[in-house]
């Protein structure tokens, strides 16, 4: 054992005196590395901290939640189509609470979160997300207060004084961090609540999130804060994550069954789910229990797919920066033939000098590693800060953990192991009579075979890693100047909240008209609307749809479709035109006739071959078939999702509350409907100081009113493709460097092989070559490397697009062009990184080449 | 005098074999070595001294025949059990001297040690102090092989190849890269060394240096032959 650290650190001494005698090539491969190990790094980092990250709560894989997918926000009705229910209404909670003793404690989150306005004595209002939990909340995660309390049983009572927990970095960074707070009053939409405590630092909730909630707020609140607009006791309305601990030796398989039959019970009381033949659906519904050591997966769902497709391409940028190291240790243990023979002359056994040259290789690895985790550090800040651009106490921190750090040194060693092979095995070949024939004395060189191999391997990766590129970025295009049927230019969105400053529905109509007026009489300004929710921003309400004199649908029928409510100037203001019928007019008013516009694709699924206007369809059941009158035709355009075709959509105006509705939940949302979210602004001319215009406007109608967010309505759509155009950017990045590694390698390898054949080129020029011929010969032997790369990497390039398939948009994964595209980049790239050599071999002088030998 | 045998070799040949070509570099080569001699081998450029004496030292294989180191056969041992015994029998002396530049005179001495299993790190810095007083290079030890003279190089060679305490010394032209003064030196280093009771076997193609050896063996064509038939042989040639 003695012996063998002996001659580790005899190695280790010997290593950093080579790496310090060749400071070019150190520096060289360091780089690389760190760009290589940098890279994989910073993407693990984004691995560790939104896919593998346990909550720090007390034994998290005892954790687990009803459900398994991402069904945020509020849901009616059944989920999915294969029957899996994955988000619950609280009194559906509370049913699988109490059937089921094998948890420990289940507690409930709100699957989405909302933003409040959140106001402390005399200072500024704060936009602020909340969310509403049970009150066994904190005790189900074991988590206690940083200061003051958290939420005991009592506090999530019906009548309970309201209280509210604070994250400890909202406390700290929108609080001051003033200990005063604890047990002091805070507003919440107006609301008054005492803060009960504050959370520990670290404690982020129960998920893993880009904006983690600031204030936890216990879930009997809800009918305060919302008002009107609860939907706590709506048993239909599903908005809650069941999440709890289950009790060591709990049959999961048999808690599962029980909780389904649990669900299919419940459903069986509910008329929503047994009308017109829904019943039959019942049987398939059933619940999944997944494991929430992570949390709530709804991040891990969203990004996982691109995540692992970087730390894909990642992988790939290592091993070109592998082979490239392989490469010039290859050439370096060339030029130390000399050297090893005299080693095995002396009896070095094989072995011996593999781990020398193994440690050398690691070494080097582990110093390119360390300087991978700076790369890594300001890499995985800079894609948190693209990815999530707008994000506010986000529980995903760039700072390398303890398993960063190991994956880095794993990384590392890897890598090091892995270009170690190369000049390892050209060692472990060396001739030791080579010792007696003196190291200038011409041998065959056999380092020439694996080199040329290694930029093969460049090559083909480097043609995989750049169609990659291509194809993300003709994606990103396709995706960013696709038509989408609005136009956005000049057009901004301003978001507020009515609600929170204390609207009610009577009061809403006057404020929509103030809004109206005070923004249409700005300069410049062309069309205002207000609207429950603007297209392209994430958000969608949706309702099935009953035509009057239609049959009615059934369970499995596409009869749902979008919709929205705004004011007359919405198509307008959106660039959207009416073809067919009329638009919403200033008189269309709570004392018409409910009147609903639709678009192209709603008219061909619900009225193929007829004229729908003057046509009557209503939401909900089939008895408000004859609720809205069809006054219009607009052309359509995409209202949710950008990667979608157009959805079938609806318009209602906001000025008409439908009050025939009889169910509760229908009725609930027929008033939450009536609160615009966004004020659009059409203007003939861009506005620099639309922020300050708009918030000036608003304080003008009612100093409550104030702005939760603004921008431009090209922004709002630009925010669409965040994670498309991180993917895109990242994997263009990663395609350059295999680039500029795989030339340097080309580069590297050709510059070799003319130093190393300087003299037969000066044979050859004394018997007649031309200069031309001279640069053919380095070409020919280039070309062979990086046409057999090719040949390789282009159906690796097409497996690769087939496993990208699911994040293009518009381009095949089969895609001629791109692959012809990334051949032909690194084919110019190729012939630059070969000029140089190849001048250099016909500049040779055969005299001077001939005294070489 | 020592009577016992410590190198034998019988009828042996070896063969390089190229894409088209056939050259035979030692063609039935008897040859015997007692331990304690002192023996030159000399001949023509091209004659298979080197080739024969990368065969004696292991550090390539005959094609044919048989050969015989401290009575045991070696000639079809494996890689790992030649490096072994290079290791521990044979001491080399380079024409190039093939100090590593990167060593210190020290671990260049050293380095065969290092090579040996179980030997404490104590016991190899006694020997390497020993080998480099042996050839008055002790003074030198922290230097680098760029640092010395050319006839210094070949001293610190010389303690290397000494400090396994080998069976043999194979000297390969050990005074091809030295003026004429410091090979002077170095030829009477290896006389001492011989006094002491080193076998060394030298190749050279210097008859001056092959006077310093107790015998000498002329190689011609890959063939031993007498001091007569080379001579005749060689003029032969040169008719």
């Amino acid at each position: 054992m003695s012996r063998f650290i002996h001659n580790t650190l005899q190695d280790v001494r010997y290593a950093l005196r080579q790496l310090r005698k060749s400071p070019g090539f150190t520096f060289t491969a360091i780089v690389t590395l760190a760009l290589g190990i940098g890279a994989n790094t910073a993407i693990f980092t984004l691995v560790q901290q939104i896919l593998l990250r346990r909550l720090p709560v007390n034994d998290p894989r005892q954790l687990y939640r009803i459900g398994d997918t991402d069904d945020c926000c509020v849901d009616g009705g059944f989920q999915n189509d294969n029957g899996d229910f994955a988000i619950f209404s609280y009194d559906l909670y509370r049913q699988l609470r109490d059937t089921a003793p094998e948890f420990e404690q289940l507690a409930a989150v709100q699957s989405g979160q909302n933003s409040a306005y959140v106001r402390r004595g005399e200072q500024d209002t704060k936009n602020l997300r909340t969310e509403y939990v049970t009150g066994n909340f904190f005790t189900t995660f074991g988590i206690g207060p940083y200061m003051g309390r958290v939420f005991s049983a009592a506090d999530d009572q019906p009548g309970a004084a309201p209280v509210l927990v604070l994250s400890y970095a909202s406390w700290q960074g929108d609080f001051g961090g003033d200990p005063s707070v604890v047990g002091s009053t805070v507003f919440i939409q107006t609301h008054p609540f005492t803060v009960a405590g504050i959370a520990p630092p670290g404690f982020f909730g129960d998920r893993v999130s880009n904006n983690p909630p600031a204030i936890w707020i216990p879930i009997n609140n809800e009918p305060l804060v919302e008002g009107a607009n609860s939907i706590l006791h709506n048993g239909d309305q599903n908005w809650l994550y069941p999440i709890g601990r289950v009790r060591p030796g709990t049959s999961i398989p048999a808690l599962t069954s029980k909780l389904s039959t649990s669900l299919r019970q419940f459903l069986n009381t509910r008329p929503i789910y047994v009308a017109f033949g829904a019943q039959s659906e019942i049987a398939k519904q059933h619940v999944v229990l997944s494991p929430a050591g992570g949390g709530i997966q709804n991040l891990q769902i969203e990004t996982g797919r691109g995540i692992r497709m970087l730390m894909i391409l990642a992988t790939v940028v290592l091993l070109i920066a592998c082979a490239n190291i392989a490469n010039l240790l290859l050439a370096r243990t060339t030029t130390r033939r000399g050297e090893i023979a005299i080693r095995m002359s002396m009896g070095a056994a094989r072995t011996r000098l593999v781990s020398q040259m193994i440690t050398e290789s690691v070494l080097l690895a582990c110093c390119g590693g360390l300087a991978g985790i700076a790369v890594a550090y300001l890499g995985s800040r800079m894609i948190l800060s693209l990815a999530f651009p707008a994000s506010e106490h986000m529980a995903i921190d760039a700072t390398p953990s303890f398993i960063v750090l190991a994956f880095a040194f794993t990384v590392s060693l890897i890598t090091g192991l892995l270009f170690a092979i190369a000049p390892a095995w050209m060692s472990s070949h060396a001739q030791p009579a080579e010792a007696l024939r003196g190291v200038n004395r011409s041998t065959r060189d056999s380092s020439s075979l694996p080199q040329k191999a290694l930029v093969v391997v460049q090559a083909m990766l480097s043609v995989v890693l750049i169609s990659a590129a291509i194809l993300m970025t003709r994606s990103l295009g396709n995706l960013e100047h696709q038509n989408f049927g609005v136009q956005t230019a000049n057009r901004y969105v301003v978001h507020f909240d009515p609600a929170g400053a204390g609207y009610t529905i009577p009061r809403l109509p006057e404020m929509n008209r103030e809004i109206q007026n005070r923004f249409s009489a700005l300069p410049g300004v062309t069309h205002v609307a207000l609207a429950l929710y603007p297209p392209l921003d994430g958000n969608n309400w949706s309702e099935g749809v009953f035509v009057q004199g239609h049959a009615a649908p059934k369970p499995n029928d596409a009869s749902w479709s979008t919709w929205d409510r705004v004011t007359p100037g919405f198509l307008d203001a959106i660039g959207v035109s009416v073809v067919h019928g009329r638009n919403i007019s200033d008189q269309d008013t709570a004392a018409t006739q409910p009147i609903a516009i639709v678009n192209q694709a709603f008219v061909k699924r619900f009225f193929p071959n007829e004229d729908p206007i003057g046509k009557h369809f209503g939401v909900g059941s089939v008895e408000y078939g004859g609720a809205f009158e069809i006054v219009g035709v607009f052309a359509d355009f995409k209202i949710n999702s950008p990667r979608e075709v157009p959805r079938r959509v609806f318009l209602r105006p906001m000025t008409q509350q439908f009050n025939g509705f009889k169910e509760k939940q229908i009725i609930t949302g027929e008033s939450r409907s009536m609160y615009p979210d966004s004020i659009i602004l059409s203007f003939n001319h861009p506005q620099q100081q639309i922020e300050e215009l708009a918030r000036r406007t608003l304080r003008s109608i009612d100093p409550n009113l104030t702005i939760t967010r603004v921008g431009t309505f090209d922004a709002q759509v630009a925010d669409n493709f965040t994670q498309d155009r991180l993917l895109s950017r990242l994997t263009t990045l990663f395609g350059v460097i295999a680039l500029i590694l795989a030339s340097v390698g080309l580069y590297g390898v050709m510059s070799y092989f003319v130093a190393r054949r300087t003299s037969e080129i000066g044979v050859r020029m004394a018997l007649g070559a031309t200069r031309t011929s001279v640069v053919a010969m380095v070409f020919r032997s280039a070309l062979v490397q990086v046409i057999v790369g090719f040949a390789l990497g282009i159906p690796a390039a097409l497996l690769a697009g087939h496993l990208m398939a699911s994040q293009l948009y518009g381009v095949g994964a089969y895609d001629p062009l791109s692959i012809s595209a990334a051949s032909l980049v690194l084919a110019l790239c190729a012939a630059v990184a070969v000029l140089v050599p190849a001048r250099r071999a016909a500049t040779i002088e055969p005299m001077r080449a001939l005294r070489i030998e | 005098m020592a009577n016992d045998k410590l190198i034998e070799i019988e009828d042996l040949t070896k063969v390089f074999y190229t894409d088209e070509v056939e050259t035979h570099a030692l063609s039935g080569i008897h040859l015997t070595i007692s331990r304690g001699e002192y023996v030159a081998m000399s001949g023509p450029s091209g004659c298979g001294k080197s080739t024969l004496l990368s065969i004696l030292g292991l550090l390539d294989t005959p094609t044919g025949g048989k050969y015989l180191l401290n009575n045991k056969p070696v000639e079809n041992l494996s890689f790992g059990e030649r490096s072994r015994i290079r290791n521990q029998e044979i001491g080399f002396i380079f024409q190039s001297f093939n100090l590593i530049g990167d060593l210190t005179v020290e671990e260049n001495v050293e380095l065969p040690l290092t090579y040996r299993a179980g030997m404490p790190s104590a016991e190899r810095k006694k020997r390497v102090k020993e080998a480099l007083e042996r050839v008055n290079m002790a003074h030198r030890m922290r230097h680098y092989p760029a640092q010395l003279s050319g006839g210094q190089q070949q001293r610190v060679a010389v303690a290397r190849a000494l400090a396994g305490s080998p069976s043999i010394l194979l000297a390969d032209e050990p005074t091809g890269n030295l003026d004429s003064k410091n090979g002077e030196a170095v030829m009477h280093l290896l006389a001492d060394l011989h006094r002491e009771g080193s076998t060394i076997c030298m190749v050279t193609h210097d008859p001056r240096f092959a006077k310093h050896a107790e015998r000498e063996v002329h190689l011609f064509d890959g063939k031993v032959v007498s001091e007569d038939e080379l001579k005749k042989l060689t003029a032969e040639v040169e008719a």
